[in-house]
């Protein structure tokens, strides 16, 4: 175990830390634009240089490991010094375009500027000029004057998705990031690279000019793209997602995440569900309360044995254990079937094929999925009048567009059909009574990944509409029928939930970590 | 019936024409244009006869149209009768009190003749005495003028108690509390002078400011009484209930005291009573200390000063001239007491109640007192 | 728990002529009546009267006059807002609107397709004008904000700021040469 002097502080660090770790470790920031601890370390931008006692020259801190006893100064004069000419060098043909930028706010070239530059350029000869607005693949533009060449989006391709798509060409000051003839960066984890882009050169097309970054609140949450549970950063503005960035988890997804995941947050503002409908016609959640509790009391009535319940993978733990107290305390029904979207693309990476971020956490409320029917069941029940009431939660099938429209077709034959969801999709005009429900970034709860592991992601703005969680409606429906679910918040149902089942308590999720 | 004729012309003249035209036109110059002009603003001129704002007058109209089509409205609970006689006791006292004021002695149907070795006393040979100039020739004129003044103290109380409202009966305690302490002052300052008149005729006394000290200086009530001038100056100010000692009204406490409730014509009356009490106020303060009609050196047969005697135009015209001089000069005084009142009201800030009552009680009263007694002594020795 | 800061303050003693009041209360008179005869006088040079009669008589506003916004223009008559959203960050009356596009000219890039300023809530503070890094958002029209009749009348967009526009000396964008657009 060497000790090392950084500052004056003593340190003890493990063997083959590098500098940079160390001084992390012991409390210092050393400023670095090329150096991200997934990828590999080239040294490059001699950002992070500093003082090593006995050394001839600066050392970069990235890269250099620590040796028992060595004596590190980050702010010494020649530090500083150097720091200066680094920055004055990477800003020397840099257009300084931070207003029309969309990094800015988030740029580590701002930020370390006014840290430690914060002086006039110098030059005094025209800049260097190159594209600004290079569509480098279909989710990223490239703008070469903003670049400082730290290559990270290079070894992204290279070392993590190993699609090699990027290359420097051309030299000196006119060097500029390309793809290899012929291809594009089109890989589906393509916009990371405008994640780890320390500044502006790398941009997401999705986010381009939308809002400006220091506008954004941002919630700790879990992508639904699929069942691989991505942690992400959900940041909004003005009760709309604005984007998702991917959060450090190493259990999970570690830096990174897909870019068909990253446009998932599209699906909460698109085509919802904001009024309780009955017949088509809005009503308010009294009234629709009312009507719902009295037309399920009578369908129960008639004939029990005739109700179906659809389930939900793509809702929360916390809503599938009011699903479950819902239809076993109340309804007293049996005959269940399994929703969600239908298997989709996969990978060996993030990228899972399983589209719903919740199927475990069925499998964990539920015990199983034996008890559940799949989709051909659940329209051969409908067509045969085996179901005449059907429940449903969310509007997602696993079936595709002509098994779909199948189950439309046969939604006539319903005498009552309770829609329970966030989007309208053609089913909300069909359905008798329609309660809109609310998407993940509107309520807290809890998913289990495809791997079993429990995650809570947390609220980030109010419910749209007049929507609700669909754990409060269950509750809003069974007070009207008489057997009242008694919670205030979702971690009684969550603290009650685990006590249940013990199958995806698997331990909370790691604490998400700041690259 | 002449002299009833004689008696509503003189009613007429005085009252609806000089007061209230003087207490009117006050809501517009005093209240309006002249605080203006204090605080470097030009005052109302947007309401404009053919294009002229005519220092604001129309402004007046206006105001006077507007609150005589402005509805009555009488609160729920409130007593009637009580609430819709309360603003003529307010109006009429301060109107009736005008007719013991003097405007120029009695006219003298023969010759006027000064004797300066009586005091510059006035005698009519050939000839007798009649009362033109004043509405009411009363031996115990100071006596009736505050007895009718003091019944106003009714109004306002009976205003407060009977709009059935906190802010009102609020306002017209305060307002009774107020009149009442200072009434006092102002009578105990009033009988220094009546020791040395020794009448309580306004007329006579009057007649007796004309007196010249060392053939020069007027014996006016200010220059025997100086101190008993300030008294009966600032008690009256308090008594007119304006600022600095417009306690019955105020916005953040009690609203517009006994006011609160009144609307309409009813508001418009007690509001002008208010100036027609600031105009008789000045009215006494002009008759008692500040020489009535007397004009300095201006006798009825002529100018007289340090013992010279000359009498321009001849005796007869000089008569006349001097009846007009006097009325003038008794019109200047009452205004530039009316117009020094309105200066106070715009230079001192207004008093806290607990202040007005200490200064009714504790300051005024004593020095009223002090003062009726050096008097007293004075005049004994004098005698 | 803080301590409640107090500073004691001397009172002025008040001699035997302050508290008699008589004298003071003259002194009142006197500059009351002073003011009063000054703005009687005939001669209105004298008078010190600051009103304004607004209507017959237009204000001259002085020259660092903060009113109505105004968007400068570019040289070739575009405006030069870049949509960088700093003046709706800093408004503290969140009374700017704007919606960034995509400009046809890469060497301007983005240009606000939606510029709103909320004429109603702005509180004419000034700092969306120290915030503007293009000098592109002005107060100096020299106009204050017109009276309307309706709510959506207050609502400045961005034609209609630009018509108050006026060119810029600060040089934006820099110049490019066309070859360095490959």
């Amino acid at each position: 175990m060497p000790k090392v002097n950084i500052n004056g502080t003593e340190i003890e660090v493990e063997k083959g830390t590098t500098i940079l770790k160390a001084a992390a470790q012991a409390g210092f920031e050393v400023p670095h634009f090329c150096y991200h601890p997934a990828l590999s370390i080239p040294a490059n931008c001699r950002m992070c240089l500093v003082e090593v006692e006995g050394a001839r020259s600066l050392e970069p801190a990235c890269y250099s490991e620590v040796t028992d006893g060595m004596v590190v100064e980050t702010k010494s004069e020649r530090v500083i010094k150097a720091q200066k000419s680094v920055l004055e060098f990477i800003l020397l043909n840099h257009p300084v375009d931070c207003p029309i930028c969309d990094q800015a706010g988030e740029c580590k070239l701002q930020d370390y500027y006014m840290a430690y530059d914060a002086q006039e350029s110098r030059l005094r000869a025209e800049k260097n000029q190159k594209v600004k607005v290079f569509p480098i693949g279909p989710e990223v533009l490239y703008d070469g004057e903003r670049c400082i060449l730290c290559t990270r989006c290079i070894r992204f391709c290279e070392e993590i998705t190993g699609t090699n798509e990027l290359t420097i060409v051309q030299r000196g000051d006119s060097a500029e990031i390309r793809t290899f003839p012929g291809k594009e960066l089109d890989n589906p984890y393509s916009v990371c690279t405008a994640d780890i882009c320390p500044v502006g050169a790398l941009t997401s097309r999705d986010f381009r000019f939308k809002c400006r970054v220091w506008l954004l609140q941002s919630t700790d949450s879990v992508c639904t793209g699929c069942s691989n549970g991505c942690n992400i950063h959900l940041e909004h503005f003005r009760n709309e997602i604005q984007r998702y960035r991917p959060r450090y988890n190493p259990q999970v997804n570690d830096y990174w995440m897909c870019d068909a995941g990253r446009l998932s947050y599209k699906e909460v503002h698109t085509d919802r569900l904001l009024r309780p409908m009955s017949n088509g016609a809005a009503l308010n959640w009294h009234g629709v309360t009312e009507t719902a509790s009295a037309k399920l009391a009578r369908a129960l009535d008639d004939d029990a044995g005739s109700f179906g319940f659809v389930v939900s993978p793509q809702a929360s733990c916390e809503d599938l254990f009011l699903a479950k107290r819902f239809i076993e305390e109340v309804l007293g029904t049996d005959q269940l079937y399994l929703g969600g979207k239908p298997d989709g693309f996969e990978d060996d990476f993030l990228i899972k094929a399983d589209k719903n971020p919740n199927r475990q956490g069925v499998k964990a409320v539920f015990g199983g999925l034996n008890d559940f029917g799949d989709v051909d069941k659940l329209i051969d029940d409908i067509e045969s009048g085996a179901i005449k009431t059907l429940y449903m939660m969310e509007t997602h099938l696993p079936a595709d567009a002509e098994t779909r429209q199948r189950f439309v077709d046969a939604l006539d034959k319903l005498d009552l059909f309770v829609l329970q969801a966030q989007h309208c999709a053609e089913l909300a005009n069909q359905a008798h009574l329609a309660l809109p429900a609310c998407s993940h970034a509107e309520t807290e709860g809890t998913f289990v990944n495809f791997d079993g592991l429990a995650q809570p992601f947390e609220q980030a703005f109010a419910p749209h509409g007049d929507s609700l969680p669909h754990w409060q409606i269950f509750m809003r429906l069974a007070r009207a029928m008489g057997q009242p679910l008694t919670y205030t918040f979702v971690h009684q149902i969550r603290d009650e939930m685990f006590q249940a089942s013990d199958a995806d308590e698997n331990g909370e999720p790691a604490e998400a970590q700041a690259e | 019936m002449a002299e009833v004729l004689i008696t509503l012309v003189k009613i007429i003249v005085i009252v609806f024409v000089f007061v209230l035209g003087v207490a009117g036109s006050m809501t517009l110059l005093g209240d309006r244009k002249q605080s203006a002009r204090i605080q470097n603003r030009v005052g109302p001129n947007q309401a404009k006869f053919f294009g002229f704002s005519l220092l604001g007058f129309p402004h007046f109209i206006a105001d006077g149209i507007k609150l005589v089509l402005k509805e009555n409205i009488v609160p729920a609970q409130a007593n009637k009768f009580l609430h819709t006689i309360a603003p003529a006791l307010v109006f009429i006292p301060a109107l009736i009190g005008w007719s013991v004021i003097p405007f120029m002695d009695h006219y003298c149907t023969g010759t006027v003749m000064t004797l300066p070795e009586h005091g510059y006393t006035e005698v009519c040979v050939d000839g007798e005495w009649k009362n033109y100039f004043s509405i009411m020739h009363m031996n115990s004129g100071v006596l009736f003028a505050f007895a009718i003044a003091a019944i106003s103290v009714y109004g306002a109380a009976i205003a407060g108690w009977a709009s059935n409202s906190k802010f009102s009966l609020l306002g017209g305690l305060r307002s009774s509390a107020q009149m009442i302490s200072y009434e006092v002052a102002m009578g105990l300052s009033l009988a220094g002078a009546l020791l040395i008149y020794g009448t309580l005729n306004i007329n006579e006394m009057v007649r007796m400011q004309g007196n010249l000290l060392g053939d020069w200086l007027p014996m006016w009530g200010i220059v025997i009484q100086p101190l008993a001038f300030f008294l009966f100056l600032l008690a009256g100010l308090a008594e007119t209930k304006r600022a600095p000692f417009d306690l019955p009204e105020g916005e953040s406490e009690i609203v517009a005291g006994y006011l609160t409730e009144y609307t309409s014509m009813k508001f418009a009356m007690m509001q002008l009573a208010e100036y027609a009490a600031t105009v008789f106020i000045a009215a006494l303060v002009a008759v008692v200390f500040l020489g009535g009609w007397q004009m300095p050196w201006v006798y009825a047969d002529g100018i007289r000063i340090f013992g010279n005697h000359w009498t321009p135009f001849g005796e007869e015209v000089w008569y006349y001239i001097s009846i007009v001089l006097r009325i003038g000069a008794i019109t200047f005084k009452i205004l530039f007491l009316v117009w020094l009142q309105f200066m106070m009201r715009w230079t001192l800030p207004r008093f806290r109640y607990d202040q007005v009552m200490t200064l009714g009680w504790k300051i005024l009263l004593p020095l009223s007192i002090a003062n009726l007694f050096i008097t007293a002594v004075i005049v004994t020795i004098l005698a | 728990m803080g301590e409640v800061k107090t500073k004691p303050v001397e009172r002025a003693e008040q001699g035997l002529w302050e508290k008699s009041y008589i004298p003071e209360i003259l002194r009142g008179l006197s500059v009351t009546a002073g003011h009063f005869f000054r703005n009687i006088s005939p001669r209105k040079s004298q008078r010190r009267i600051f009103t304004k009669n607004y209507p017959e008589e237009p204000t001259v506003y002085p020259e660092r006059y903060r009113g109505l916004h105004r968007l400068m223009l570019r040289d070739d008559g575009q405006v030069r807002c870049v949509a960088c959203m700093c003046c709706s960050t800093i408004c503290p009356a969140d009374c700017i609107h704007i919606e960034a596009g995509e400009h046809d000219d890469p060497s301007i890039e983005k240009y606000p397709a939606v510029f709103v300023i909320d004429e109603l809530r702005c509180i004419v503070c000034g700092l969306c004008v120290e915030a503007c890094p293009c000098d592109a958002i002005r107060m100096d029209s020299g106009r204050h904000i017109p009276p309307y009749t309706e709510r959506n009348e207050a609502f400045f967009d961005r034609d209609l700021l630009m018509e108050l526009g006026g060119l810029s000396q600060a040089k934006q964008g820099g110049d490019r040469t066309p070859a360095a657009a490959e």
